[in-house]
């Protein structure tokens, strides 16, 4: 309230009893009294002379003591002084980083972790995500664990990360980046077919889930909120990913995966089997295996008839909505720290029957965490063709390019025909050109008749198409087709004997 | 005015004595900063080459402050910083091979004796580095004070005292009981609740501060006050992958009249059949305890195989459960993902789950009946 108001009321602000003493209104001016220390100045001049003359000295006599008086005097601004300061005491409160809903805007750290093995050629891509995330960079550390790679992995990994931290971007480089190199003597393959394959699994995941714990254990830190874990041969995911995921505030929660396929496979397909809920046969089927079994989603051996998350994706669904898991897949995991924190890991023994990133969702869900996934939300993985579609699809690509160089043959002729018959001084050799082009079909004629008798009426006809257009381009290659041919004989030979 | 007049005259005395007090007041100022933010004081060159890269990195070594922006962005960005795993060793040779131990204490209430015995161990203080993790209680507050003068004197004393760096963690749950009394802590009833927060703590602990370059960790409780000063070496020359000396109690045994020790860890034990049966008859989420009468489970009990007259410390005996009032575990086999259960697993839970666990995973587990803490 304003004061003058209120004695424009009629109000004091004040008792006005003791008139003199407590009326804050200057009824007459009195000089104030000098303050004490105009009038000592001089005297205080000395001391602080004579004090800091002392000072001097005792830094002088003790340099011991210069590393705790230096940088408070000059407030840490003497940076050349840091080296002298070793600070071995850290103190963090674990419940002021539970993990929130909205941890970007809270300063929630997220520890982002990718086990890698050969995966150089994946990493371009990885990094193109990594740079396109829309969380803080600052507040992600990114962990890796390279573990048995014979390709360039980590050279490029390092060069790559080198690369990020230089960015002049300010927005760019991220936090604490970790790069951890540990083998663990496997001797899995990492193609397709034999990671896949049924017998090789549960010792590949319980590998994999060893490899998961090394880097956990190495990377996680008293202030991480959250932990992601992502898969470096993720093809294309929303940029907002990790908000995405995190605004469900869920203990464990992963996104739907399928991966892309070409056209003659069906255009698409889930991808991760590993996130699904526990069913009745599942449980049944456990209770009949041994204690270090490993059940393992997708294969005909073990049927086991659980609802799985992939399958009920639907393009068009709302992807926010939530479905409760029991077995998650390690694509792309977001858990808060804590329920790392609380001991669940990726067991890389037989837990319930299961290992590493589904043994996982069962040991979150025995702890009392939420796990969950979002089937309509979903990311895409990697297509790496299976050696059955490496096969299929060389003999697409040699249809595919026969078929090209068969229309380039006919629009060179075209051409030909065209030019020669457009232009007129060269009228003369029009008939000429054609009398060639008909010795050379029937030269072609000749070669390809021979070839018509092998036994294998379509891959014979591909072979010649191949060859014939060969002998069009380039004579030197003549020889090969009739090696073809000798060999064509020789079966045809064999199949007479018998 | 006149007696101003005369104060100007100052006399040699009021200088000296207002530089001296200017000289208190400055020693008072910088001498004694507050024992958790910085505890710092000159180093020589080889503990400075053993820093961390970054503030954030590794909390099991020493740190340079970094200057921080306001929006909590470090000036500079943090570099890649490349552990190689493969070449980490936890072997018989410690010392020699400059092998990094972690102790972890879940810290209830501190005791002076405690703090005291762990400074005493012999093995380099530089390559030991202490994690705690206190609840969130008022006995947890009055721990953490007392804890933090400790820090404080032992940090700033003699360089080869120090530890390589010390990492104090608050819990983010509740204990479930209030009280903290030996009589209550070990109620049968409050065991499970009690023993499921503990593996947590514990958890939490380990995860959080194990980091890329720790070889052993030894778990010693906070009331743990009498080893030998030998501990780590002796424990680490058996090169086993989970080891456990026997935990014995000083008491004044009225009978004899005399001082005396008593067996007090009942968590380390040989497997019997009457206990697997006994499980086989419990419900999923029930646990086996140890040492209490309603539950019969006639295990073999290393705190009773100990030889107290004629001790052979170097004795040592396959186990299936652990005690963790102190126990040395290869850094390896927490990574490899051996934690403590904080749910029945097989019936057991805490360190005895552990122990089931690192076993599952293809560890031993091993004892020291004759070695006593």
């Amino acid at each position: 309230m304003n004061r003058h108001a209120a004695l424009a009321n009629g109000y004091t602000a004040y008792p006005r009893s003791g008139q003199g003493t407590f009326s804050i209104s200057p009824h007459k001016f009195q000089p104030r009294s000098q303050p004490a220390l105009r009038r000592r100045r001089q005297l205080i001049q000395r001391i602080c002379l004579i004090g800091g003359v002392s000072f001097f000295l005792l830094i002088l006599i003790f340099p011991s003591w210069r590393a705790s008086i230096l940088p408070a005097l000059s407030l840490g601004l003497l940076s050349s002084s840091d080296h002298l300061q070793i600070q071995t005491v850290r103190y963090y409160d674990l419940a002021k980083v539970k993990g929130s809903a909205s941890g970007w805007e809270d300063g929630d750290r997220v520890l982002m972790c990718t086990p890698l093995r050969d995966a150089a050629s994946h990493l371009p891509m990885f990094f193109s995500h990594l740079r396109n995330l829309t969380y803080p960079h600052h507040l992600i550390d990114l962990a890796f664990l390279v573990s048995d790679s014979k390709d360039q992995t980590n050279e490029m990994l390092e060069n790559m990360l080198e690369e990020l931290q230089r960015d002049p971007d300010r927005d760019m480089p991220f936090g604490e980046i970790s790069v951890i190199k540990k083998d663990f003597g496997q001797q899995v393959k990492q193609d397709v077919e034999s990671r896949h394959g049924f017998a090789a699994q549960a010792g590949r995941r319980k590998l994999m889930a060893q490899a998961r714990n090394w880097l956990l254990s190495a990377t996680l830190r008293p202030t991480h909120g959250w932990v992601y874990w992502r898969d470096a041969d993720v093809l294309t995911a929303p940029s907002t990913i990790l908000e995405d995921l995190m605004r469900h505030d869920k203990d464990v929660i992963v996104p739907n995966v399928w991966r892309p396929l070409p056209d003659w496979l069906g255009g698409e397909q889930p991808y991760d089997l590993n996130s699904w809920q526990e069913s009745e046969t599942a449980l049944a089927l456990a209770d009949t295996l041994d204690e270090d079994a490993v059940i393992v989603e997708g294969y005909a051996e073990y049927a086991t008839w659980r609802p799985h998350l992939a399958y009920l994706r639907d393009p068009y669904g709302d992807p926010d909505m939530e479905m409760e898991l029991d077995g998650v897949g390690g694509v792309s995991i977001l858990a808060k720290a804590r329920v790392f924190r609380a001991g669940v890991h990726f067991p890389a023994f037989s837990f319930e029957k299961h290992a590493e990133t589904e043994g996982f969702g069962k040991m979150a869900r025995r702890m009392g965490f939420s796990v969950v996934g979002l089937p309509h939300y979903t990311i895409w993985h990697l297509y790496e063709p299976s050696v059955d579609d490496l096969k299929h699809m060389e003999e697409m690509e040699k249809e595919r390019r026969a078929r090209e160089a068969e229309e380039k043959a006919e629009a060179e002729r075209a051409q030909r025909t065209e030019t020669y018959f457009k232009d007129p001084k060269v009228e003369s050799e029009i008939d000429n050109a054609f009398v060639r082009d008909s010795v050379e079909e029937e030269e072609k004629a000749k070669d390809a008749t021979p070839e018509k008798s092998d036994s294998t009426p379509e891959k014979a006809d591909s072979k010649t198409g191949k060859g014939k257009y060969m002998l069009d381009d380039k004579h030197d290659k003549k020889p090969q087709p009739k090696d073809d041919k000798v060999k064509g004989d020789a079966d045809v030979d064999t199949k007479t004997e018998k | 005015m006149a007696v101003a007049r005369n104060m100007r005259r100052t006399s040699p005395i009021t200088i000296v004595l207002a530089s001296l007090m200017a000289f208190g007041f400055l020693c008072f100022l910088f001498s004694s900063p507050s024992p958790p933010v910085s505890t710092s004081s000159t180093t020589s060159d080889s503990r400075l080459e053993d820093t961390a890269e970054h503030p954030l990195s590794p909390p099991t070594k020493p740190f340079i402050p970094q200057p921080v922006q306001n929006d909590g962005r470090h000036v500079q960005a943090p570099p890649v910083v490349k552990y190689d795993l493969n070449a980490l060793t936890a072997s018989s040779d410690a010392s020699n091979k400059a092998e990094r131990i972690l102790i972890l204490t879940p810290l209830a209430r501190f005791y002076q004796g405690y703090w005291d015995n762990v400074e005493k161990l012999s093995y380099p203080h530089k390559l030991i580095s202490l994690g705690f993790i206190i609840p969130h209680t008022k006995d947890g507050d009055a721990a953490l004070s007392s804890l933090e003068k400790a820090i404080a004197r032992t940090q700033t004393g003699t360089e080869q005292n120090r530890f390589a760096s010390i990492t104090i963690l608050r819990q983010d749950f509740d204990p479930p009981l209030a009280s903290q009394s030996e009589k209550e802590r070990h109620k049968l009833k409050n065991q499970k609740a009690r023993r499921e927060s503990m593996s947590r703590a514990r958890n939490s602990l380990m995860f959080t501060t194990l980091g890329p370059s720790t070889s052993w960790v030894l778990w010693l409780d906070s009331d743990i006050v009498e080893t030998p000063n030998t501990l780590i070496q002796d424990l680490t020359s058996h090169n086993r992958p989970v080891i456990v000396p026997n935990c014995m109690q000083r008491y004044y045994n009225t009978d004899t009249k005399q001082n005396d020790i008593r067996p007090y860890d009942f968590n380390s034990w040989i497997d019997s059949s009457t206990a697997q049966a006994l499980g086989d008859t419990l419900k999923p989420d029930e646990i086996l305890l140890e040492g209490y009468a309603e539950l019969p489970t006639y295990r073999t009990l290393m705190a009773y195989q100990a030889d107290t007259k004629n001790p052979r410390p170097k004795r040592v005996i396959d186990l299936d459960g652990v005690g963790g009032t102190a126990l040395m575990v290869k850094a390896d086999v927490h990574r490899d993902g051996a934690m403590f259960p904080a749910f029945p697993f097989y019936h057991l839970v805490e360190t005895e789950g552990f122990a089931k666990m690192a076993k599952r995973l293809g560890y031993s587990v091993h004892g020291l009946p004759d070695y006593f803490v």
